[in-house]
């Protein structure tokens, strides 16, 4: 295993920056930013910090690379002072220190852009930005020229005086790390940053962090895409089951390497080899129409679709009371399909999955599951009539995570065999009917009693799928199906999906993982602001093209043609 | 069932054994030492009203007659069950007389009675259970109340005046009826504002005196220039409105000029309408100890001095024309010239 | 998995004991604190729970409270704060006092119609409080505060003697009227100690209804799974609207029957000394019992005990508020101890689950994927 140092020996290039700091250096050479030594974090749950070692290097990108729950997190949050390690020591620029919150790691120039943005929306990015620094630069001009030095100074583009709710994923994540480049961060912490953008979007945040790192700054990255990792990191340490199991070298490591390592196993992929579609529909959507609440009344609701696409686009430009979020949707999945729906987050995904299960009320449209009419049909109804749904947030909309696995495996189908018979449940039948689906779908746990809070986010997963496959539906709803799910896990829930389309479910797949929904999907659509705006042979398309469509920039459908670059038509 | 069966052995285990000793207990009028007991309404002893009022007889009775007292609070939201209980303990530990304060002891008292039937029960303000061992002692407040607003019509200035009644109950409608009729007798033309503070359940008008206050204080804006507050504690709030404003208040149940807590408004009580539970104890418990207890409905009321009108306000001994008009309807009322509502 | 539900049981405990505990250790230091002997109050109050007619009380008074905590817990489970069990307590006792004394059917039916409207009344209340809620979005804290006020003027409107209401020759107290004999509820004569209210039993036995309804039904795992996650349950097919309404409806009507022991076991009308604050000190008692039916009977038990047994403390000369002190800190420490046990009790858990898979405790799955 050439590419792998065994042993952490601290490389220590000549130090980048000059030498303004007052603090005295014992070495000739600059010490390492950042220095993490035999981390030990006994945290109750599933996933601890054991013996972590990482050394990174002043003014590099350094790339902290692991499975979902192998323990980046909590490390990151050790170095940024929300928690404290058991054992272990932590040195930033040669000195050690000890971190009891996020306070004393901004005072030692840490700064963290977390996964999800912490911004206000009805606030200026001079206000976001500000707002609990007041005491650095004021809140005045000299705050406004502070911002403009800094966006300058890294290309960060950032305009102090736009609102934020009229910002783009990407120029929320660009005041994000302003914000933490205003409180003066040397050492930026970035939580899987490109898990919201688009490909052309994570281009342009590569240049950013070049150009952070070129201005002497130090930059830790975490994420678990291989390929993105290779292209911006000058370090990479790989982490698996809370510990540190090697480096790599971005120069010459492939992603296939870095995978092996991450999961100690070949990563599976999501191909979906030989076609079973039918040509009989299992699920037909006509004109699904769902305006904002609050303006219902005002917009129109039976504008033609106009028949240029793209033209429907600039239609959204216009001020139209009662937003729509989601415009004349028609589809249809058939027996054994998978249809793939791309699409930047809060485009309409939600909207209409929650229309599909019959959660919310649209104003027009009609939906049929097997020839028949479901659009008044409550939520049981349709669960009872074969829709399985698998929700993007399964803490919010899957589990009871205080109540057992076994009530867990009775949730949404409490009228369905074997979980009652009469209005009376049958928690006997339940939990051996739990006991089979735990071993079935592999949900690794110690008993159908423990709570599925307990479980870790793959096995949780896991019980999902099983439960939602073990009443035969006839659509099944995939909503992020493998987010935050282990490789391993990964690999399973794709395995039921396709077993289950082989059978003839047909399948709607919304997922943000565009190797997923190319690799799963017979069919692929772009959702953009409430329309499916552009239609993808899976056989063909690459991410690049699908992250086009997905900003809007290209609509109808979508050929192997490259596509102009759109970073941030949100 | 199994839970049934529990509460049933908890209750059979001891059974035979209540709180109260049986057979302990000592001849009730067994004449040496008599022990008297009262069982207050809610508010308890510290009310500045009815209760306050009950103890000063029984203090009394201490005093001058050698009686050991007894007494005991009601809780919270209890039921006629808990105030037998604490009538059977109090008559089982051999007092006599044992009063009732107020006329929810009614129910309870009817069924103690009948296991004591030597020992008298005092029932204040309620005739509607009688046994030869209940005295009950009522007063007739809406004569004292009209006379009340004899003086308010007489005293006010502006024609309009304000009665303020603690909580929306009976026994104050006969308060407001009494002093409605004075007022209006007096004075045709005069308008009484009435105001309630609170409805039963919550008998927080009888007890909070900013609500009085609020009240007096509304009142007052409309004119009113008298205001008569028959509303216990809550009264005092009433009272220091109207003090404030330099405009009179009249008291109420016992002379409330004379009363510490009242020092620095007392200049504006102009009277007071007094009712004379203290000494409706009193007289009990001495009738028991000369061995002639009271029995059926014993009435205070103006001819007998147990309800009046408070003459230590010097102000008020000086308004000749009031005084005057005050002795005339008294003297009609016992007369029977008047008859006065008890209901508005 | 025995050890875990040995767990389970302790940590379920745990809860509630360190509540008592530290509400125990609290009261004694407030009377410390005005120098008093803080044993010798708690010594007579135990001592006089050995008397039959204080435990008489104290069953008594548990049944009733029971039922209106049952009627709290069943809101508590969905996550409804149903605050206003007092007024439809109240409510449904003065509406089915005046429909009880107005009618006189035989026996068995009188007591049933009693009921009925009881329940009815109750449910209708607490109904409109779900109404609002699902309709227009108003929490039903505050509607069913609202309601409460509400209540207070409504009885003392309708129990005015020109509209419903009686008042006795020569009393100051106003009444619904005297219900009929057929309309009383027969009781268990203790003899000395007094009678034991019959309806003490059907609160029980609405007990183990109320356990078999939340946790062996469709409606009642609804329920449940409203009140951990209503999201979730909403995502599974639970019509929330619907389940609001229902669980009010429900809460409504158990407050309604709150009001029956008494009222057919004791005074016959509802006249203005029915006891108060019997729905206040069951949302308590729910929270205590930690919504269960078993752990609501201990709290109502515990509660019935501090009320009664401290009836006559004041005759020995200890303030009987003492127990009111203890009462508002037990509140306190529930809500406090309930959240550091249930946070401890997920950590442990999550602890032991990692504990046993790493120890390859896991139940053997079809695939085992290699590590």
């Amino acid at each position: 295993m050439s590419p792998w140092h065994d042993n952490f020996t601290p490389p220590c290039p000549p130090a980048p920056t000059p030498s303004g700091q007052g603090e005295c250096v014992i070495n000739a050479s600059s010490p390492p930013a950042v220095e993490l030594h035999g981390i030990t974090k006994r945290f109750p749950g599933v996933v601890a910090n054991k013996d972590i070692a990482i050394t990174v290097r002043k003014g590099t990108v350094h790339a902290l690379i692991g499975e979902n729950g192998a323990g980046k997190s909590t490390l990151m949050k050790i170095l940024y002072g929300m928690q404290k390690p058991d054992e272990g020591t932590i040195a930033v620029d040669g000195e050690q220190v000890t971190f009891s919150s996020p306070g004393d790691a901004i005072a030692r120039g840490i700064g963290m852009v977390h996964q999800h943005f912490m911004l206000a929306d009805n606030l200026t990015v001079l206000e976001n930005v500000v707002l609990g620094g007041e005491k650095l630069y004021g809140i005045g001009a000299k705050a406004r020229k502070k911002i403009k030095e800094i966006s300058d100074a890294y290309g960060l583009g950032v305009r102090p005086d736009a609102l934020v709710e009229d910002l783009g994923v990407a120029d929320r994540q660009r005041v994000e790390i302003l914000k933490v480049l205003y409180r003066g961060a040397k050492i930026l912490i970035l939580d899987e940053p490109t898990a919201v953008l688009v490909p052309q979007e994570v281009d342009a945040l590569f240049d950013n962090l070049r150009e952070l790192k070129s201005e002497g700054l130090t930059v830790i990255f975490i994420s678990h895409k291989l390929g993105e990792v290779l292209k911006v990191a000058d370090d990479i340490t790989v982490i698996r089951r809370g510990t540190t199991v090697g480096t790599a070298d971005p120069k010459t490591a492939t992603t296939k390497q870095l995978a092996e390592l991450m999961v100690g196993s070949e990563l599976p992929s999501p191909e979906t080899r030989e076609s079973t579609v039918t040509d009989v529909p299992m699920i037909q959507v006509q004109g699904l129409t769902l305006t904002e609440a609050g303006a219902a009344a005002a917009a129109p609701l039976t504008t033609a679709a106009p028949a240029d696409p793209a033209a429907a686009v600039t239609v959204h430009e216009e001020p139209i009371a009662g937003r729509r979020l989601l415009d004349d949707i028609s589809l249809t999945i058939h027996k054994g399909e998978i249809l793939g729906i791309a699409g930047v987050e809060g485009n309409g995904q939600t909207e209409l999955i929650e229309a599909l299960m019959g959660m919310n009320s649209p104003d027009a449209g009609v939906i049929s599951l097997d020839g028949e009419d479901i659009s008044t049909v409550s939520v049981r109804k349709r669960r009872e009539g074969g829709i399985g749904y698998i929700p993007e947030d399964r803490h919010r909309h899957g589990l009871l995570l205080e109540a057992p696995l076994w009530e867990n495996r009775i949730l949404g189908h409490v009228t369905e065999a074997p979980n009652s018979k009469r209005g009376i449940l049958d928690p006997k039948a339940a939990r051996k009917d739990t006991e089979r689906i735990v071993r079935e779908y592999d949900v690794r746990t110690p008993g159908i009693d423990v709570t599925a809070a307990s479980l870790s986010g793959g096995n949780q997963q896991k019980l999902i799928v099983g439960r939602e496959m073990s009443h035969n539906p006839k659509f099944l709803i995939a909503a992020h199906p493998t987010r935050g799910v282990d490789v391993g896990a990964q690999a399973q829930i794709w395995d039921a999906i396709r077993d289950a389309r082989r059978a003839g479910l047909a399948v709607l797949l919304i997922s943000a993982d565009l190797d997923e929904l190319i690799g799963l999907s017979d069919t692929l659509r772009v959702m953009y602001r409430g329309k499916l705006v552009a239609e993808a042979d899976p056989a063909t398309i690459t991410p690049e093209q699908l992250g086009s469509a997905m900003t809007g920039a290209a609509t109808g459908q979508l050929e192997g043609t490259e596509q102009s670059e759109d970073g941030d038509a949100r | 069932m199994g839970l049934t069966a529990a509460a049933l052995a908890l209750s059979a285990t001891a059974c035979g054994k209540s709180s109260t000793g049986s057979s302990s207990s000592s001849s009730a009028a067994s004449g040496s030492a008599v022990k008297a007991a009262i069982a207050y309404d809610i508010g308890g002893r510290g009310d500045q009203s009815f209760n306050d009022a009950a103890f000063a007889g029984l203090q009394k009775a201490e005093k001058e007659l050698g009686v050991k007292g007894a007494e005991a609070e009601p809780s919270q939201g209890e039921s006629d069950a808990d105030k037998v209980a604490r009538l059977t303990s109090l008559a089982r530990a051999g007092n006599n007389p044992v009063i009732g304060v107020g006329f929810s002891y009614a129910p309870a008292i009817a069924k103690v009675a009948k296991q004591f039937p030597k020992t008298t029960f005092g029932l204040i303000d309620d005739t509607s259970v009688t046994a030869p061992n209940i005295a009950n002692l009522v007063f007739n407040e809406e004569q004292g109340s009209y006379l009340a607003g004899v003086v308010a019509a007489k005293a006010s200035k502006t024609g309009t005046v304000g009665f303020i009644g603690g909580v929306e109950v009976p026994l104050i409608k006969k308060f407001e009826a009494g002093y409605t009729q004075g007022v209006k007798d007096t004075n045709p033309k005069a308008k009484v504002l009435t105001q309630y503070l609170t409805q039963p359940p919550n008998f927080d008008g009888f007890s909070k005196p900013d609500l009085g206050k609020a009240a007096a204080e509304g009142q007052l804006d409309k004119g009113a220039d008298v205001i008569y507050a028959a509303a216990g504690l809550a009264g005092s709030g009433a009272i220091e409105a109207a003090s404030a404003a330099g405009k009179w208040a009249i008291g109420v149940d016992s002379d409330q000029y004379k009363q510490a807590g009242l020092a620095s408004y007392k200049n504006q009580i102009l009277t007071s309408v007094t009712k004379d539970v203290s000494g409706s104890v009193f007289n009990l418990i001495k009738s028991v100890k000369d061995g002639k207890p009271q029995t059926g409905e014993i009435r205070y009321g103006l001819a007998t001095n147990g309800v009046g009108l408070a003459d230590s306000n010097p102000a008020f001994v000086k308004m000749t024309d009031v005084t005057a008009a005050v002795e005339k309807a008294k003297k009609d009322i016992v007369d029977g010239k008047i008859t006065v509502k008890t209901a508005p | 998995m025995m050890k875990i539900d040995k767990d389970k049981l302790i940590i379920g405990a745990a809860g509630p004991v360190l509540a008592l505990v530290s509400s125990f250790v609290l009261t004694v230091l407030v009377l410390l604190a005005t120098g008093l002997d803080p044993i010798e109050p708690i010594r007579l109050m135990i001592d006089n729970a050995g008397y039959s007619d204080v435990q008489v009380l104290i069953v008594n008074y548990t049944g009733i409270l029971y039922l209106a905590a049952l009627g709290v817990a069943i809101g508590f489970r969905m996550n409804l704060f149903n605050i206003g069990v007092e007024g439809q307590y109240r409510l449904a006792a003065m509406v089915s006092a005046l429909v009880g004394a107005a009618v006189d059917l035989p026996g068995p039916l009188h007591i049933l119609v009693i009921v009925l409207v009881a329940i009815a009344t109750g449910a209708l209340w607490a109904g409109i409080a779900g109404i609002l809620k699902t309709t227009r979005g108003v929490s039903e804290v505050v509607s069913t505060i609202m309601l409460n006020a509400i209540t207070t003027s409504l009885v003392a409107w309708l129990i005015l003697p020109k509209n419903f209401g009686v008042q006795p020759a020569g009393s100051n107290d106003l009444t619904t009227g005297q219900i009929p004999e057929s309309g009383w509820f027969p009781g268990i004569d203790m003899g000395e100690g007094g009678q034991i209210y019959g309806f003490t039993f059907v609160a029980l036995a609405l007990g183990v209804v109320y356990w078999f309804v939340i946790n062996r039904t469709r409606f009642g795992f609804d329920l449940r799974a409203t009140g951990e996650s209503e999201s979730a349950a909403q995502a599974s097919g639970v019509d929330a609207k619907k389940m609001i309404i229902t669980a009010m409806l429900i809460s409504g009507g158990l407050a309604g029957l709150a009001g029956m022991p008494i009222l057919l076991g004791e005074s016959h009308t509802y006249s203005l000394a029915f006891p108060v604050g019997v729905g206040f000190t069951a949302i308590t008692v729910a929270l205590l019992g930690r919504n269960h039916p078993v752990g609501i009977l201990f709290a109502a038990l515990l509660f019935a005990f501090l009320e009664k047994a401290s009836s006559s403390l004041d005759i020995a000369g200890y303030p009987k508020e003492i127990t009111q002190i203890m009462q508002g800190i037990i509140v306190i420490a529930v809500v406090v101890s309930y959240e550091l046990v249930r946070r401890y009790g997920t950590r442990r858990q999550q602890q032991k689950v990692g504990e046993e898979l790493a120890a390859g405790g896991a139940i053997k799955t079809d695939k085992e994927v290699s590590a």
